[in-house]
């Protein structure tokens, strides 16, 4: 595919750092986001929320409630006209079976976790929302709960569901496991532990719903899934026609808008007042609320030979799901697929499993299963590479999965893997070594690679439309459910649609993520959008084009292979040409659509099983590597990181600058993970529900993060790309850790790593 | 919020009258950086909020060697103030330690000392300076030394219907002075924070030196027993160290969910002793100075 | 009861509850929605305005409580209709992603750069350290401002 490479410079608009129309708005804070949005009469609605992590309802009533001034109504769960809310795990967990993941809008009898919605509450005011909240009384008898996944597993345990505390388990067994640790010159083992961390996207879970002509339900709601309007419609047992959702630009998802979150309580409330609703969760109520990212207790054994190549990994991962099982048995999936590393292992033997307990819920985070697994397999790596003295970059470059590889899963690697060169590139970026400033600081480095999928499991059969139009005016108009995350992905779509159709950028205009509206683009999710609705958007242009040019074929009477659209006109190879309004008032009078609808579909397949390493998952994974070099204060356990580059094969850049900043995004919300965040719960309480005790790095605790972007013009993305948006998340928290290693020879194996755990590894206090 | 009455008195007597009437249902809201949080997320919901902020309690005035401050004097002021900084500087350097920039633009000195946070920079300070407090109620005024004036975590000796009013500190000079604090993350209340003020005599021993810490225990506490074993000492690295892990052994924190006490612990020593050798180093300079 | 200010500019009375920031009135009653609710605990910036031309968390001000101070939300930087060059130098080096961060940077940079015209890197990631961004990972902010400050200074 060398030639997607040396087309680039032909390209006008993709691979270019062209500034996003959406930051133009957002600079002028003319971006109306879900909050900032009211209409006449609209109430105000609030969640009453369990305060309890496990207890029974033994009463409920909100007579006093209903009658404070101003509040138009309270709704518990038997006003819920269809009280579940189920999703099905397509695909099988090994030993679990099929699974049908199912919750309660409003909690019935019994509460499994502390921040369970139990109540809502309209009103004409917050004020006097928050004080009906206080009014309802609720009796709980308290149960007893289980809140560590190896607990929730023992005989005996409070079970957190009548099926059984284990949610889901997933095996990988592929070669001869024994005869490779008999073969190896050191095993390596260690126990890694991660922790529950919050997406703490700075827009809180907001929406506006009204009930709009003809009796549908509209929810105007910051959302990664406008698909979510069917949820909404089997809730509240109307037509999945009657209920649209308009996705707002976001302020930010990573996953934590994946899963509903206001939108059923304000259709609820719609439709039961009749009135404009808005609902805002509060930074708390977020914090105690929202489904977090999985923590892991992984335990890995890896043989090595001489030469740093890897005979055999043994994996154990068990994953803490929280009370509900949301997306929890495929984040699992992700992990298992991914535990062994963008590595070529002849055996591997993983086993995962994923519990209920009473804590809070986990689903889907930035990285999906796939990105804890990376502190498991690459501190491994470094503690091999430190067994055998090899070189960091050397370790990577032996063991890295090539072209035609097959994963333990049964997968083919089908695309480039540029793994040494990005162990490479990281790695030189850091530029000469950094000289400890004092003699109580060390300075170290560490590197750590890792692959994501992009893009749905294949048996999930993904697909993403797109609509484009010509205005008379030669204008474009292009249409298309994504949701913006914040990652640049409407504008991506608009630089395709221009490139291919020959326009300015300035000439595109972009409608998104309505369900009644635009086409249906799926989940802005998985790492996805660019490649689903790129490749979407591109079909739908160059079918366009095809349309348009055979048009003006005739016009200009020439072959319209030999055409081509470029700066607003049709331009033959001869040098003659037509402006666009030209041959668009042609198209009209002759009856040929100035517009398209494409369909793009991912390639598909069956589910597997895993076990007996039986074929594909995931369409394709994008790779990375990033180095870090790190002061370790010696006497405090302090952390700095000095310099910090990271380097992924995207592909192709559509948008190098959107790359960039994904890259350095996803780097620094790593980076948090591997030294800072984390919602402590005790008992199943959460103590870390304000941003003064839930931490995440400011401008001060991080530094520039060098994006090496390299593009080896192969990906499954429309030009070639890759998906970008996860990726980067997945390394920081094990370079980091690598990097203390070096600096300082101690490894610190659970996550954050905090002052306190490096002081602690260091000898530094006695507890 | 929950629904309050609010009143914006102009002058100390009405204030003082207003908190008289309504004792315990009152609250003093002064930068709000601490209250309002609280007024936020519906834990704190006073009946009735006496704003006194258009009181004339934000002077800063250096005399016959001290140096006195309006409760309302904000972080920022003592950040920027030249006055404060040729005074005392080591407000200064405490000031650059609180929070962001939008809480010191805002946030009070008496805000910070009514407020008590154990692990808050500006009581730390005044203990290791030895401040007195002025504190007005409608029947009087009284002076409450800063070391007695927390009396546990977020209390103190304020009664219901008293306000600070004025801080007063010597501007003792040739002093050599350090704050030394460990946050989580940028911005934040630190873990730990020690301030170390040190005079050196001619002779280059240890005249007068104090250690406070905030922290480590449910309000900032003063490390006497160091500050006596480096008086009329050579200030040499052993010395202070030693000083320093006099303090720590004598303290024992509280864990949290943040951070074990025993770390705390650690912390103390550590950064102990790098503000004394930092106090010290500008003590030597400064005495230094005066002495040419 | 009534709260006075000078909001961008113009003299304003408006009508509150005791009880309301100056968040609150500022996007629920004056419809000012350039600056965002994001904690209501003065930690993450995103409500930034500029009191008396310094920052403050209008989630942790009464509005009663004003005063007839100056508010400056990110409408007043706006010049004759345009982008503040530092909106533009946002815009160029791709220093918004979300943007819900956006005005609360914009203003507590501006603040900052009166008071200190010529910054490092290292001066402007320390001056923002009250302004969380969860989408950045702040290099390009950083660079932004960096930019902003060199064709300021004439320095290219
Ligand atoms: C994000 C954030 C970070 C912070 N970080 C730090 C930090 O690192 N270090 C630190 O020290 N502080 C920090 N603070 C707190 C800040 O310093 C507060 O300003 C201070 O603690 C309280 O001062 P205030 O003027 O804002 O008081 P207010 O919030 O108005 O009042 C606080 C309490 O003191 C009482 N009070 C106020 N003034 C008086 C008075 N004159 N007489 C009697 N009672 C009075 C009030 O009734 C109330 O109970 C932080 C705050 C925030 C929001
Ligand atoms: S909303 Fe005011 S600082 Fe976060
Ligand atoms: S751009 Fe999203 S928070 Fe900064």
């Amino acid at each position: 595919m060398a030639d997607a490479i040396a087309t680039r410079e032909a390209l006008r608009i993709v691979g270019h750092a062209v500034p996003r129309h959406d930051a133009r708005d957002k600079v002028a804070a003319a971006t109306a986001y879900a909050a900032d949005w009211a209409l006449p009469g609209m109430l105000h609605a609030a969640v009453l929320r369990s305060p309890y992590p496990s207890a029974r309802i033994v009463k409920l009533s909100y007579a006093r409630a209903a009658a404070i001034e101003g509040v138009a109504v309270v709704l518990t769960a038997k006003d819920v006209p269809r009280n579940t809310l189920a999703t099905d795990v397509p695909g099988q967990t090994s030993a679990v079976g099929p699974l049908r993941a199912t919750l309660s809008v409003l909690a019935e009898d019994r509460v499994r976790h502390q921040g369970e919605p139990v109540a809502l509450v309209a009103a004409e005011t917050l004020e006097q929302a928050h004080a009906a909240l206080e009014a309802i009384e609720v009796e709980y008898e308290r149960t007893p709960g289980v809140f560590i996944p190896e607990a929730a597993l023992a005989a005996g345990a409070p079970q957190v569901h009548a099926a059984g505390n284990l949610l889901a388990q997933w095996r990988i067994a592929r070669g001869d496991v024994a005869a490779g640790f008999a073969r190896a010159a050191v095993v390596v083992e260690g126990e890694y532990t991660t922790q529950l961390v919050d997406a703490a996207y700075l827009e809180p879970e907001s929406g506006v719903a009204w009930i709009d002509g003809d009796g549908v339900i509209t929810i105007r709601v910051s959302t990664q899934v406008i698909e979510h309007f069917r949820d909404v419609a089997e809730v509240l047992r109307v037509e999945q026609n009657r209920v649209r959702v308009i996705g707002t630009y976001l302020g930010g998802g990573f996953g934590g808008k994946e899963d509903v979150t206001v939108e059923i309580y304000l259709g609820l409330l719609a439709l039961k007042t009749g009135r404009p609703v808005k609902m805002v969760w509060t930074r708390a109520e977020s914090l105690l609320a929202r489904a977090k990212r999985h923590p892991y207790r992984m335990r890995y054994r890896t043989g090595a030979l001489a030469t740093g190549e890897i005979v055999a990994q043994e994996i154990d991962l068990l994953a803490d799901a929280g009370a509900y099982a949301y997306l929890s048995a495929l984040v699992l999936l992700y992990s298992t697929v991914t535990a062994a590393g963008p590595y070529r292992v002849p055996a591997v033997r993983a086993e995962a499993r994923v519990a209920y307990t009473n804590n809070p819920p986990t689903s889907a985070m930035r990285g999906f299963g796939a990105m804890q697994t990376v502190f498991g397999y690459e501190s491994q790596m470094d503690r091999v590479a430190r067994a055998l003295g090899l070189d960091p970059v050397e370790v990577r470059r032996v063991n890295a999965l090539r072209r035609g590889d097959t994963l333990p899963v049964g997968q083919v690697i089908e695309t480039h893997v540029a793994l040494p060169e990005l162990a490479e590139r990281a790695w030189a970026a850091l530029g000469p070594p950094t000289l400890p400033r004092a003699p109580h600081v060390r300075v170290g480095r560490g590197l750590a690679c890792n692959f994501q999928p992009y893009g749905r499991i294949v048996w999930l059969h993904d697909w993403s439309s797109a609509w484009i139009g010509f205005e008379m005016d030669g204008s474009l108009v292009v249409r298309c459910g994504v949701p913006d995350v914040g990652g640049g992905q409407a504008s991506s779509l608009c630089q395709i649609a221009a490139e291919v159709l020959g326009v300015s950028l300035a000439r595109v205009s972009i409608h998104i993520a309505d369900s009644a509206l635009t086409p249906l683009a799926g989940t802005t999710t998985a790492s996805r959008q660019l490649y689903m609705s790129g490749n979407a958007v591109l079909k739908a242009a160059r079918e366009l084009a095809a349309q348009i040019l055979a048009v003006a074929a005739t016009l200009l009477r020439a072959d319209a292979d030999g055409l081509e659209l470029t700066d607003d006109a049709v331009v033959a190879r001869d040098g003659r040409s037509l402006a666009l309004p030209e041959v668009l008032r042609e198209c009209a009078r002759v009856g040929v659509p100035r517009s398209h609808l494409a369909v793009y579909h991912a390639p598909a397949g069956e589910p597997v099983d895993l076990a007996t390493g039986s074929g594909k998952v995931f369409p394709d994974y994008t790779f990375g590597a990033h180095a870090a070099e790190v002061e370790v204060d010696t006497e405090t356990g302090r952390v700095r990181i000095l310099r910090y580059a990271a380097a992924h094969d995207v592909g192709r850049a559509i948008n190098p600058q959107s790359v960039e900043g994904q890259i350095q995004g996803g780097a620094v919300q790593g980076l948090g993970y591997g030294l800072m965040e984390e919602v402590v719960v005790e008992d199943g309480i959460n103590l870390t529900t304000s941003f003064a005790t839930y931490l995440i790095p400011t401008a001060a605790d991080v530094p520039d993060v060098e994006a090496v972007v390299v593009e080896s013009g192969e990906g499954l993305g429309p030009f070639n790309a890759r998906g970008i948006g996860e990726p980067p998340i997945g390394p920081p928290a094990a370079a980091v850790a690598n990097a203390i290693a070096d600096a300082a020879r101690v490894r610190v194996t659970r996550l954050p790593i905090t002052a306190e755990r490096v002081a602690r590894a260091l000898g530094l206090f006695d507890d | 919020m929950h629904p309050f009455e609010y009143a914006a008195p102009e002058t100390l007597e009405d204030a003082l009258a207003l908190l008289h009437e309504h004792r315990d249902e009152a609250k003093v809201l002064a930068g709000g950086q601490s209250l309002v949080p609280l007024l936020n997320y519906r834990l704190a919901r006073p009946r009735v909020v006496v704003d006194i902020n258009g009181l004339p309690l934000d002077g800063v005035r250096a005399d016959d060697g001290r140096l006195r401050l309006g409760a309302l004097v904000r972080h920022h002021q003592l950040e920027e103030s030249d006055t404060i900084a040729r005074h005392c500087p080591v407000l200064r350097e405490a000031a650059r330690l609180i929070g962001n920039v939008r809480v010191r633009t805002l946030g009070t000195l008496g805000g910070s000392l009514a407020h008590a946070d154990p692990a808050a920079e500006l009581p730390a300070v005044m203990t290791a300076l030895d401040a007195r407090l002025t504190v007005a109620s409608a029947s009087g005024r009284r002076s409450i030394a800063a070391r007695d004036f927390v009396t546990g975590p977020l209390t103190t000796a304020l009664a219901p219907d008293e306000i600070v009013t004025e801080v007063e500190v010597s501007t003792s000079p040739a002093r050599g002075f350090a704050v030394e604090e460990f946050a989580r993350r940028a911005g934040d209340f630190g873990l730990v924070v020690v301030v170390a003020l040190v005079r050196v005599d001619r002779g280059g021993r240890v005249a007068d030196a104090r250690l406070a810490l905030g922290g480590v225990a449910d309000r900032p506490v003063r490390a006497a027993a160091a500050e006596e074993a480096l008086r009329g000492q050579e200030p040499t690295a052993a010395v202070l160290a030693g000083a320093a892990e006099i303090a720590r052994d004598r303290l024992d924190p509280p864990s949290d969910a943040f951070a074990s006490g025993p770390y705390r612990r650690l912390l103390a020593g550590v950064l102990g002793r790098r503000a004394l050798a930092r106090a010290v180093a500008g003590a030597i300079q400064s005495e230094g100075a005066e002495a040419r | 009861m009534i709260a006075r200010m000078v909001l961008n500019g113009r003299a304003r009375e408006v009508e509150v509850r005791a009880s309301q920031t100056l968040l609150e009135v500022l996007r629920d009653t004056l419809g000012i929605f350039d600056v965002k609710e994001g904690c209501d605990e003065g930690v993450c910036g995103v409500c930034t305005v500029l009191l008396d031309g310094r920052p403050a968390s209008s989630c942790l001000v009464l509005a009663a409580g004003v005063r007839g101070r100056a508010v400056v939300t990110l409408r007043g930087l706006e010049r004759d209709g345009g982008l503040h060059p530092l909106q533009d130098a946002f815009v160029r080096h791709g220093a918004v992603q979300c943007g819900f961060c956006t005005p609360g940077m914009l203003l507590t940079a501006l603040a900052f750069l009166e008071r200190e015209p010529r910054p490092d890197r290292e001066a402007i990631r320390a001056a923002l350290e009250g302004n969380l961004c969860r989408c950045t990972g702040y290099t390009k902010i950083v660079d932004a401002i960096s930019a902003y400050v060199r064709e300021a200074n004439g320095d290219g």
